[in-house]
């Protein structure tokens, strides 16, 4: 008869690694990317009101 | 651990660490040239004596610890599916994220202040310069904007 393999590092903790690993991705790159000042240079068709540059 | 385990059998032999040697079998290359174990005890060199007799001598823990002398690995232990992908996924996201903490560093003591040009006002009158050159008329940002009305068409 086959003996059962004894779980690896990767069986007991590859779920926790991986799902901790893609939380932390996910919640960092929303906060740096919302957060914390960028500016996303995003079109102002529909957005941005212009407004007169000329000397008045 | 029963004799199906690997190392069991050739605990006492000394073996090559790196994988990348001709001992190792694999599926892509079955039949390695050289066997696993190479220094044999005492007990492990009278086995392989015996295997040169017939065959139907050996006993089942004989043939499979003959098998492990020769193998590092049996097709279905090089078959079974690893999760090892999971905690390498795992730290590649988690590395990804950290440059998403040194990306903030950056903006808070790195980034220069910004420059007069990117405030909302100046921003509003380049608009407004853009649209008076009737600027990428046909698909672009004056195609948008009516210049009947002053106001972005809907």
């Amino acid at each position: 008869s086959h003996q059962k393999k004894t779980p690896t590092f990767h069986d007991k903790y590859g779920n926790a690694v991986l799902a901790g690993g893609s939380i932390f991705c996910i919640s960092a790159w929303t906060y740096t990317a919302t957060q914390i000042g960028i500016e996303w240079n995003l079109s102002p068709v529909g957005r941005v009101t212009p407004k007169e540059w000329r000397d008045q | 651990q029963g004799t199906h385990s690997p190392g069991s059998a050739a605990s006492s032999s000394q073996r090559r660490m790196t994988p990348y040697v001709d001992c190792y079998a694999q599926r892509s290359y079955p039949m390695p040239d050289e066997p696993y174990c190479t220094e044999l005890s005492e007990e492990q060199r009278a086995l392989k004596e015996k295997e040169k007799g017939s065959w139907a001598q050996l006993s089942q823990a004989e043939k499979v610890a003959l098998y492990r002398l020769q193998f590092h690995e049996t097709f279905a232990e090089m078959n079974h599916r690893s999760n090892e992908w999971k905690t390498v996924m795992g730290c590649v996201f988690f590395f990804i994220g950290f440059t998403a903490l040194v990306i903030w560093w950056q903006r808070v003591y790195v980034f220069p202040k910004k420059v007069v040009t990117l405030t909302e006002e100046r921003k509003a009158q380049q608009l407004q310069r853009l649209l008076d050159m009737k600027s990428n008329p046909i698909q672009g940002l004056s195609a948008h904007w009516d210049y009947e009305k002053k106001e972005w068409k809907k």
